[in-house]
């Protein structure tokens, strides 16, 4: 790989990280972390006079999602296809882990809606997995350029 | 990102076109966002302190932090991606320079998502560097696009 595409991608991985410190603030700032106000945002709740969300609602703010985050994975990781990683296993491996959960971060929100509240916590599960999956790729690819 | 592999884009009449198609959209959306920045958010100190904290005078709200936290994140998004690609394309036909044109578009560009930040939580004055770090990477990026256009269309690259 050539020094100045080297570049690009180092600045791609610090961009990566504004965008997963925003995701975060954003994340808390609307929802919050705890499993109780997963389930007050998507299912509402009477007492504190919150309005459950809608099938709708959530499609709006999931459809710019679903598209975002196919093409940011796929940017990241296909940035390790250019590392010693290529051709092995635990890469192919990484690959479904990261769509896969990717996909249950955006779509669990419909299952909570539809009265499985247990989605909550994957919901947050999903949510922080993917931030970590997305600054373990980036320490692969940084270890990658800084050291091969 | 395959024309980063081939060996004479120039020659490769296909993907020459496709990259000058590429960058003249850049260039459009980079010159919307300035006119589109202007009249949402502001372009100058004043306009984007009233956009961010409001004007009593005026009777003007300032902007909540959800619709700030949305505005900042899309905004680092759209911006690494086209950078990402921008970059991409110029150092693949930039011979000199490639290097400290490339930082300055990145650094300035990140200055500029990092005060922005800094500016609505800390201090008002982060609102000038954003605004300089802002318009260093707009200028940045249209020199890169010009040269790369201009590149594409030379004999040989």
């Amino acid at each position: 790989m050539q020094k100045a595409y080297k570049l690009s991608i180092l600045y791609y991985l610090a961009f990566s990280l504004l965008l997963v410190a925003s995701a975060v603030m954003l994340f808390e700032h609307k929802i919050g972390f705890s499993y109780s106000a997963v389930l007050e945002y998507y299912a509402g709740n009477e007492e504190k006079f919150i309005s459950a969300q809608s099938a709708g609602g959530i499609l709006k703010i999931v459809l710019p999602h679903i598209f975002v985050f196919g093409l940011f994975t796929m940017v990241l990781l296909h940035f390790l296809v250019f590392t010693k990683l290529r051709g092995r296993k635990s890469l192919l491996t990484l690959i479904y882990i990261t769509f896969g959960v990717a996909l249950l971060e955006i779509f669990s929100a419909f299952f909570i809606i539809n009265g499985l509240e247990f989605f909550a916590y994957i919901k947050l599960f999903s949510f922080f997995a993917l931030l970590a999956l997305i600054l373990y790729i980036s320490w692969l690819l940084f270890e990658s350029i800084s050291y091969e | 990102m395959k024309f980063t592999v081939i060996k004479n884009i120039q020659k490769d009449s296909a993907m020459s076109l496709i990259l000058r198609g590429f960058l003249l959209f850049i260039l459009l959306y980079l010159i919307s966002d300035v006119f589109v920045m202007k009249s949402n958010f502001g372009i100058s100190p004043e306009a984007v302190n009233r956009a961010l904290f409001g004007n009593e005078e005026t009777y003007l709200d300032p902007m909540n932090e959800a619709s700030f936290l949305e505005f900042w994140h899309t905004q680092i998004f759209f911006i690494m991606m086209i950078l990402l690609t921008l970059s991409s394309i110029f150092i693949r036909v930039a011979k000199k320079s490639r290097a400290i044109l490339t930082n300055t578009l990145m650094i300035s560009a990140i200055l500029s998502l990092i005060s922005l930040p800094l500016a609505f939580y800390l201090s008002s004055f982060f609102v000038n560097i954003y605004l300089i770090a802002y318009f260093i990477w707009h200028f940045a990026a249209l020199y890169m696009i010009v040269y790369s256009f201009w590149k594409l269309n030379a004999k040989s690259v």
